[in-house]
């Protein structure tokens, strides 16, 4: 069956981001929530709860038109709204006999065959369908969403004996494609995998860290970024996700753990903590938490606490020995290192690695789906198993037995071995028989880790590669720090351009990294400034440019498949594509002007060119430039792949795909489909006003600048930008080529590189990765 | 000489641009339906009315065509009745009821309709299509320049602080609110698109919230958007037409038009416009502005009320007793006729002698027109 509208039943913070989730897959929701005593509004809650979706940073709703597709109301008056749904998901209060009570209700209205779900984190699928009628419990599962639900990707799915196939089936399916959800399947065990393994970690990793006198910020040093973890580390990620909510999940996982959990003697919070919750500060959503921000006498100081005193102080950069190793010696070198930090590094992952091997085959049936789970659900660079290949098995297993802690059988089994291995380009994995399997990918999915274990790159150079995706089509993947874009890139795109016409079809621009690119190398840029290499300069601008344009049109379909952020140049590139296969989490910008300078690799003609084509624009010469105008000099980045298509960077006819796993394969389809009969677009002569648009935007940056909303630098690279997109010199009466458009980018690009506030930008951004206002 | 009468004024509710109940509605329609209200009001014969001349600020878009024809056949006047659209910017729609009169003065026509109206939500202000001449942008860059940038050099020029403008504005505010509670509105406003009243007056305006607002044109200014007229939608029509046609078509008349005049100034102090034309308009009528009892004087911004309050020396409880734009809004063209149709019915509601409707207008012009009880 397939799930066309849902139902979410209760609006708290986890009933409506999922709610929003939903709405932002383009499926119609229902929301409901209990009556709200007094109110004129019956249903107050619950429409209280879309009033704050679309006030909530970061944003739940990918688009806030989405909050038109939720439908709110309350239990009592519109639970028939139920009936029309396939998929009920229930996220009321973490009560048993609420629950049960509103089970029987929606049984009552719901249509057959249509499947309930809970979101519960802690109650056992057994107990929630005990009573209740079997064919209830045929359609019934958990599904337990992270928050917040847009941004994390994992979903545990819980089914139980009576629960049917089919039910299950379309739950993940839909969870997967339409939801772009990591589905992962667990056992009906307390707190499933990641909470059961995150809940462990963050117990142990605070505990270890009073233990050892370790400050927040070391101790978060030492457990985030060398562990592949979000540089949150532990302490940061608990003000997250609120302290208080620590000891109710501590005290629904005891309930529920088999009497032997090593979880049982970490169980204890720590005083401070207590006084922390008991005091307001609970975290973010308090006064503040382990770390706060200290507004006082109109500042704004970063402060931590101290562990002893329990009182704040001013943060400092951790600054371990062990931490220096560990930069250029990575995780091994942290855990040889004798300091405090490497002694909380190696008692930290003793523990955690040496419980997480305990639990398989209790949690889950296997080790991916473990690894799975914390890389979705706690955004975990490795999965346990993976980090216990980097620490070496014999190691763990040493650490273990030297602390005389019961080695897990699962440790035993693998001996030296890995649990992972590549066998004949297959990844592989040791399963609970004992035997590796080959680690088998959903339908569908396409990774480009998958192929590049499997075969050698057709072309490749120190920056980008080119692959071999199958079924005729080339796949371009950059490969730089951050995906920044240099000449090796350039170059590549150009061998490409020579390669795919030979024996390919098609080309998918496309990359695996947490952004398809932050834009061009401005450490090179800065560079060439600084040794007045201004010649240099304006030949690589041609470059870009003559290198995107042949792209452009090329005898053959170029589909650009961006996630994450794809910015500066990179967003010229795309513009450049014949279509976009964008996921739904993609933040696009041309963004040149924070650095002082414009798109000068085609960005602005050809984003005037979608502008100017565009059939729902006013009329007239001046809105495409204005809107382009609005969106460049103010570095506008989009904040989803759907706001990305109300500033053009996507057209209308380019897709989005929702599950990030899915994005090369959707990109792929888009480009054969593309190669049928495939013709290059051509350029449309674009007619501009000249001087009398320049004036325009003269006047209109004049005036942000007058208010206080620009800076004088924003106006110089602003009246740049204005001479390229008002056309110059030109007249209405006359047509320029892309050449033009080209040689006015050029010539606005040069003179803004030679002032001294760009060159501020530049490395300014450089050095934090901040804008400068200048 | 002959007189001329207004017979007649409605308007259409004022809402907030972007965010207001009349968002949704097309300027023409908004048009249509203040035009068809003063029919009803007044019950003229379609036949009757000679033109209607409609002002607007930003003809193009929705407000475009001839839009004025366009009102006529919508609002269901007969094919007879022609259509002009005329544009001075603020000042149209009292630009439309000038016109009138001097047709009617020439014999050209005995009744017009003469209306305003903007949708500042569905065409933004400077339009679509803002296309200056780069030669007068250099040669008098003031030619173009923002409202905002205007008002804050009235309050320069003539050393108006915050707190004087603030308190202009709370006035304003204060004077609407009991104006529409007391229910002195409600003969003057038709429903449109189930929009009743007013949506622009700030009831909860206190002069602390006041103060703490940012400056909105100058960082280092005085001008608020508390203390400037909010972007609004809203049309407004008055039936302009001789004294003889009224009586003997038994309309019930408002008042007469005693004077009107048109001045220039430079358009950096655009703001201060209403001082030279209401001069102008007294002179014209032979009276000195002690003469003048009831006043409405277009709030465009509160630098440049109290400026030109300053320069014609008038006292507050004589001008906008009702609240003016600030607290209402102000729909580019159809304030003019909204001031002018109001001075007219307050001069009867108030059993007055004279009044004087005047306003800025953007480039450097003022425009009034002086009425008297009939």
């Amino acid at each position: 069956m397939a799930i066309s509208s849902v139902a979410v039943i209760g609006a708290g913070v986890m009933g409506a981001g999922i709610a929003a989730h939903i709405a932002n897959a383009g499926i119609p929701v229902v929301l409901l929530d209990i009556v709200a005593e007094g109110a004129e509004n019956r249903s107050a809650i619950a429409a209280a709860a879309v009033v704050k979706l679309l006030k909530q940073q970061p944003a739940p709703l990918m688009h806030p038109r989405n909050a038109g597709l939720i439908t709110t109301g309350n239990i009592e008056d519109d639970l028939q709204l139920v009936a029309d749904c396939d998929w009920i998901i229930e996220a009321v209060i973490e009560r048993l006999e609420i629950k049960q009570s509103l089970y029987r209700h929606i049984d009552r209205v719901r249509k057959p065959g249509s499947i309930v779900s809970s979101n519960t984190s802690s109650i056992p699928l057994r107990d929630l369908v005990a009573g209740l009628p079997e064919h209830f419990a045929e359609d019934f599962l958990i599904t337990h969403f992270f928050n917040p639900p847009r941004y994390m990707r994992l979903l545990e799915l819980v089914g139980g004996e009576h629960t049917r196939a089919e039910a299950q089936a379309a739950v993940r399916d839909f969870a997967d494609r339409s939801l772009g959800k990591g589905v992962v399947k667990c056992k009906d065990t307390p707190g499933f995998i990641a909470n059961r393994i995150g809940i462990y970690w963050i117990q142990v990793a605070v505990a270890e860290a009073m233990a050892l006198g370790l400050t927040v910020e070391e101790a978060d040093a030492v457990v985030g970024k060398p562990m592949g973890i979000p540089k949150t580390g532990v302490f940061g990620l608990s003000d997250l996700v609120g302290l208080d909510l620590l000891p109710h999940l501590m005290e629904s996982m005891l309930m529920r753990l088999p009497e032997s959990d090593p979880l049982r003697d970490r169980a204890a919070i720590p005083a401070l903590i207590g006084k922390m919750i008991a005091d307001g500060y609970i975290g973010r959503k308090g006064k503040g938490g382990f770390y706060r921000l200290n507004r006082a006498g109109g500042g704004k100081v970063k402060e931590s606490i101290d562990l002893v005193s329990g009182e704040y102080r001013r943060s400092e950069e951790a600054r371990l020995e062990s931490l220096s190793a560990a930069r250029s010696g990575g995780l091994q070198a942290l855990l040889r290192h004798p300091d405090k930090g490497g002694e909380y590094a190696r008692r930290v992952l003793t523990q955690v690695l040496g419980y997480t091997a305990s639990l398989v085959p209790e949690i889950a049936d296997d080790i991916p789906a473990v690894d799975e789970a914390m890389r979705l659900g706690y955004g975990w660079q490795f999965g346990p198993f993976e980090l216990i290949g980097q620490v070496g098995s014999d190691w763990l297993t040493g650490q273990l037995r030297a602390a005389s802690v019961a080695v897990p059988e699962l440790l035993e089994r693998v001996g030296g071995g890995t649990f992972y291995r590549v066998t004949a380009g297959r990844l592989q994995y040791l399963a609970s028989d004992g035997h590796y399997r080959d680690q088998v990918r959903p339908e569908g999915v396409l990774l480009l880790a998958d192929i590049k274990r499997s075969g050698e790159a057709v072309a490749y150079n120190g920056s980008a590669s080119l692959w071999d995706i199958g079924d005729g089509v080339l796949c371009l993947e950059f490969h730089t720090k951050m995906n920044a874009l240099d000449p090796e890139v350039l170059a590549m795109i150009r061998q490409a351009i020579e390669i795919v016409p030979r024996q390919h079809k098609a080309l998918v621009i496309y990359n695996e990294g947490s952004n398809f690119s932050v834009g061009a190398n401005l450490g090179l840029l800065l560079f060439m400034a600084n040794i007045a290499a201004w010649d240099l300069i304006g030949e690589k601008v041609e470059e870009g440019q003559q290198t995107y344009r042949a792209l452009k049109y090329a005898p053959f379909p170029v589909v650009g498949a961006p996630a994450g952020m794809a910015l500066g140049g990179s967003c010229e590139c795309l513009l450049h594509c014949d279509a976009i296969q964008a996921h739904s989490e993609t933040y696009m910008g041309l963004v040149e002007a924070a650095v002082g300078v414009i798109p000068a690799w085609g960005g602005c003609k050809e984003l005037l060119q979608r502008w100017m084509v565009n059939r729902r624009r006013p009329g007239g010469p001046m809105p495409p430039i204005i809107k382009c105008f609005e969106t460049i000099s103010t570095a506008t980045v989009s904040r989803s792949a759907a706001e990305a298509r109300e500033y053009l960077f996507l057209r209308p006819e380019d897709g989005i795909t929702m599950n990030r796993d899915r994005l090369l394969t959707d990109a792929k389809a888009r480009a054969l489909a593309l190669a049928e009969h495939y013709r290059p677009p051509e350029f449309e002569a674009m007619r501009l006003p000249g001087a009398t648009a320049r004036v325009a935007m003269d006047m209109a940056i004049k005036s942000f600048r007058l208010a206080g909303k620009a800076t004088a630098h924003d106006e110089v690279v602003a009246l740049a930008l204005a001479g390229v997109l008002s056309g110059g010199d030109t007249d209405i009466t006359e047509a320029l080529s892309e050449e033009e458009m080209l040689a006015l980018e050029r010539d606005a690009f040069l003179p803004l590189v030679k002032t001294t506030q760009t060159l501020d930008r530049l490395e300014h951004m450089l050095e934090t990765g901040k804008p400068l206002r200048n | 000489m002959k007189n001329i009468v207004i017979a007649g004024y409605k308007r259409t509710p004022f809402t907030l641009a972007k965010k207001g109940g009349l968002a949704k509605v097309r300027p023409d329609d908004l048009a249509v339906a203040a035009v068809q209200a003063l029919l009803k009001q007044t019950g003229i014969a379609g036949e009757a009315v000679e033109d209607l001349v409609l002002g607007c600020a930003f003809p193009e878009g929705e407000q475009g065509f001839n839009m004025a024809r366009l009102v006529a056949l919508l609002a269901g006047l007969p094919q007879s009745v022609g259509g002009v659209t005329v544009n001075r910017f603020c000042g149209s729609s009292m630009q439309a009821i000038h016109q009138a009169a001097g047709a009617i003065l020439l014999g050209a026509g005995e009744a017009f309709i003469c209306a305003g109206v903007e949708s500042m939500t569905r065409i933004p202000m400077t339009g679509f299509n803002p296309m200056p001449n780069p030669r007068l942008a250099r040669q008098l860059p003031s030619a173009y320049m923002s409202m905002g940038e205007t008002a804050e050099n009235l309050a320069r020029q003539y050393q108006i602080p915050r707190s004087e403008q603030e308190q202009f504005a709370l006035t304003s505010q204060q004077r609407a609110t009991g104006a529409q509670a007391a229910g002195k509105l409600a003969d003057e406003i038709t429903e449109v698109a189930g929009v009743g009243s007013d949506g622009c007056i700030r009831p909860e305006t206190t002069l602390a919230a006041l103060a703490q607002l940012q400056p909105a044109f100058d960082e280092h200014g005085s001008v608020t958007a508390g203390t400037a007229s909010p972007l609004t939608d809203g049309a407004a029509a008055v039936l302009v037409c001789s004294e003889a046609f009224a009586q003997s078509s038994g309309l019930e008349m408002l008042a007469r038009i005693r004077s009107i005049a048109i001045s220039g100034c430079a358009p950096e102090i655009m703001g201060i416009g209403p001082v030279i034309s209401s001069r102008k308009a007294l002179q014209r009528a032979g009276l000195q502005m002690r003469d003048i009892d009831i006043i409405e004087l277009n709030e465009a911004f509160a630098a440049q009320s109290i400026a030109c309050m300053r320069e014609l020396e008038l006292a507050i409880d004589r001008v906008n007793i009702d609240g003016g734009a600030i607290a209402f809004g102000h729909p580019l063209g159809a304030s003019g006729a909204r001031i002018t149709g109001k001075a007219a019915a307050l001069l009867r509601r108030e059993g007055k002698q004279f009044a004087l409707a005047t306003q800025c207008i953007g480039g450097g012009q003022g425009i009034a027109t002086v009425l008297e009880a009939v």
